[in-house]
């Protein structure tokens, strides 16, 4: 299986006499077989990370690696790569540009066709084959983009935004198409700014702040290293809960806490005085979010 | 080659451009057939003479018989009217174009009461020019022999030996004005096809790079292909309209009278297509340049107005350069793209002068599509409003693609 890897991604621009360093350092791998989630605020890096990886833009220091080694022309002309704006020929029909990209890729004409034709079927365009692009609403129009990045069976894909100004519908369909993909054993990589998508479908999760990697890993994992709050629901008054040694309290309401406890002593401090108090109707832990996780880790 | 099928249909499907094409040709056929046609038109004109004035008569039918024997279009014929108010009258109602009256008594013309108020030509509004010209011509001819015969001699004894022969030395049977509007021909067909090509492939780089389309492109293709393709595109797209304009040009040509100069003619339009050629596509390489500096469509007219100068310049000085100003031109690129071709037609350009000039153009064109490679894909990549030369031209900001 062929990993996409980047090593120490760094890139500067030399913009007025203060060089900027747009990306510093970014390193991480997008799994093949994997969604792998780009999550980052604007200006977070993930535009210029993705077109370093695509070549498009010249790397100040650090690599690319595909299946191991330095990623090649011949590697990347077969990406499938969606860039941050969207637009194609908006007058050139549909059908025919589509299959002008594919064989600019080296796809015979009667195959990219096919193929074409096939996508477009699948994403409910197979009508609007013959319509000039500028036609289309931008929705459509992200679908004839999505197409032009999933032809001829990538070995990899590098999509940047690819689910926004997407109905509900067209996301679940997008997210099958890319599931499709990874099941064929190629690498996905997609910037978002959705955290409840990116929740929701990822399997990875690189969240990029500042041009730097912020955090990295499953879903479950960022979980883990964020500090996990409980519920105590209690019969009589959670009032006391201020008063426990290594316990904080996030919100207290009538019989209702949220706190952080800091270690496991803390954890029984905290039950064994609520115990003593009368009956505990309810100790959970609380998942935090993504959304919480990323406002942790880029505050 | 993909990316060259693909300028040359999308180019050759444009309304814009067929419509452009279309009203170009249609202009240079209107010229042709309009000179054509007045050419091989004959105005003819009916000249009222009042009954009596016999010499108004005689200088009317000579002139018949003059205009008869030349070539300049012009039939007359005579209306005799009984007198000055008849005459008049005819002029009012059309049924004469104008009145030729000796001045004579009794006959005097529509302005002068006057005895002897000497020859007149009247009309209702202007007489034509060609008439007055002929009968002007004819009047004088016959008062002169009068007045030669009364002095005893004859008007052949008077004139001989006082016509000018005029003579060229070197050969060339082209007249100089035809040289000159050959010149601002060329001057025009070449800025037309510049900018008109230059601008759709300017305008078709930054659709690419302002649908980041171009990001695509450049992971399939080397962005050195790209260039290639669209240059050549274009290019096949100007020839072949230069071609089609100056085939039209030709042989619209040989229906004119100016079907004399049609071989010099024909080997300056077949130079200039080959300077066009080989020039245009330093002028591509430059406009797809300009095209990748702007960063939306908006800012081309920026980036593309150096270039539009530069050509608008080489039309202005060209059509109208001529001796040592135009002898340094025809070697100097892009302007020798059209002086040289009408040295050619002036026929004082020795057999080498296209030649070596046309090797000075290429080594230009080489050099421009070199420079231009590297600063397009140094700014192809560079968003954000627009770019310069100078920091296209900088290598680290740009793609690692294309080489």
């Amino acid at each position: 299986m062929s990993d996409l890897e980047v090593r120490d991604l760094t890139r500067v621009f030399a913009s007025g006499d203060t060089p900027r360093r747009a990306v510093d350092g970014v390193s991480f791998t997008a799994t093949s077989g994997l969604l792998t989630g780009f999550v980052g605020g604007n200006g977070a890096g993930k535009t210029t990370t993705m077109r370093m990886i695509m070549g498009v833009l010249a790397i100040t220091s650090g690599e690319v690696l595909f299946d191991g080694a330095p990623v090649t022309r011949h590697d990347r002309r077969e990406f499938g790569y969606m860039p941050e704006e969207r637009g194609l020929y908006p007058k050139q029909p549909v059908l025919d540009q589509l299959v002008y990209l594919a064989r600019l890729r080296g796809i015979d004409a009667p195959a990219a066709r096919r193929e074409v034709l096939e996508h477009l079927e699948r994403l409910g365009l197979a009508g609007r084959a013959k319509d000039h692009v500028e036609k289309l609403s931008l929705g459509n129009q992200q679908r004839v983009q999505i197409i032009a990045a999933v032809m001829g069976q990538p070995k990899a894909l590098v999509l940047d935004e690819p689910f926004s100004g997407l109905d509900p519908a067209a996301v679940d369909a997008m997210a099958d198409l890319l599931r499709e993909h990874t099941r064929r054993g190629v690498p996905v990589l997609f910037s978002s700014h959705q955290l409840d998508l990116v929740e929701r479908l990822c399997e990875r999760l690189v969240i990029l702040g500042g041009g730097r990697v912020l955090a990295n890993g499953t879903p479950d994992d960022l979980r883990a290293k964020g500090v996990t709050r409980h519920r105590l629901v209690l019969a009589g008054d959670a009032g006391f809960v201020r008063g426990v040694p290594g316990v904080l309290a996030v919100d207290v309401d009538g019989s209702s806490a949220l706190v952080e406890v800091h270690d496991d002593d803390a954890a029984t401090r905290l039950l064994s005085a609520a115990l003593e108090r009368g009956a505990v109707q309810e100790f959970s832990p609380v998942r935090p979010t993504l959304a919480q996780i990323y406002r942790e880790v880029t505050s | 080659m993909l990316v060259a099928t693909r300028e040359i249909v999308v180019r050759a499907l444009n309304k814009g451009f067929l419509i452009g094409l279309a009203v170009t040709v249609a202009m240079i056929g209107g010229l042709i057939g309009f000179s054509a046609y007045m050419d091989s038109r004959t105005d003819s004109f009916d000249v009222a003479v009042v009954t009596g004035d016999d010499a108004a008569l005689t200088a009317v039918e000579s002139a018949r018989e003059e205009a008869a024997t030349s070539d300049e279009g012009i039939e007359l014929t005579v209306l005799r009217v009984d007198d000055a108010a008849a005459a008049k009258a005819a002029l009012e109602d059309e049924t004469a174009d104008a009145w030729l009256s000796s001045g004579t008594a009794g006959t005097a013309g529509a302005t002068g009461a006057a005895d002897d108020a000497g020859w007149s030509l009247s009309g209702w509004r202007e007489p034509d020019g060609g008439l007055a010209d002929l009968l002007g011509t004819t009047v004088r001819d016959q008062v002169m022999a009068d007045r030669a015969d009364g002095a005893g001699t004859t008007i052949e004894a008077l004139t001989a030996g006082s016509e000018i022969e005029t003579e060229r030395l070197d050969g060339n049977p082209v007249d100089p004005q035809v040289v000159f509007f050959a010149g601002f021909v060329l001057a025009f067909l070449f800025f037309t096809g510049a900018v008109g090509s230059g601008a759709m492939i300017a305008g078709s780089v930054i659709e690419e790079k302002q649908s980041r389309l171009v990001e695509i492109i450049a992971t399939a293709v080397p962005l050195r292909q790209l260039l290639a393709g669209k240059i050549i595109g274009s290019s096949v797209i100007a020839l072949a309209q230069n071609l089609l304009l100056a085939g039209i040009g030709l042989v619209g040509l040989s229906f004119t009278d100016l079907s004399a100069v049609l071989p010099a003619m024909t080997a300056t339009m077949i130079w200039f297509v080959v300077f066009f050629t080989v020039g245009f596509v330093a002028v591509a390489a430059l406009y797809a340049v300009a095209g990748s500096l702007a960063s939306r469509t908006e800012d081309l007219q920026y980036t593309t107005t150096p270039l539009m100068m530069l050509l608008m310049g080489v039309y202005i000085v060209t059509f109208s350069a001529d001796g040592v100003l135009e002898r340094v031109l025809s070697y100097v690129p892009p302007a020798s793209i059209v002086s040289m071709p009408v040295r050619v037609l002036n026929g004082d350009a020795l057999w080498w002068e296209p030649i070596v000039s046309l090797l000075v153009l290429v080594v230009a064109t080489l050099g421009a599509v070199l420079l231009s490679e590297r600063a397009y894909r140094g700014a192809l990549m560079q968003t954000g409003g627009r770019v310069t030369w100078k920091s296209a031209l900088a290598s680290d900001k740009g793609t690692t693609l294309g080489a």
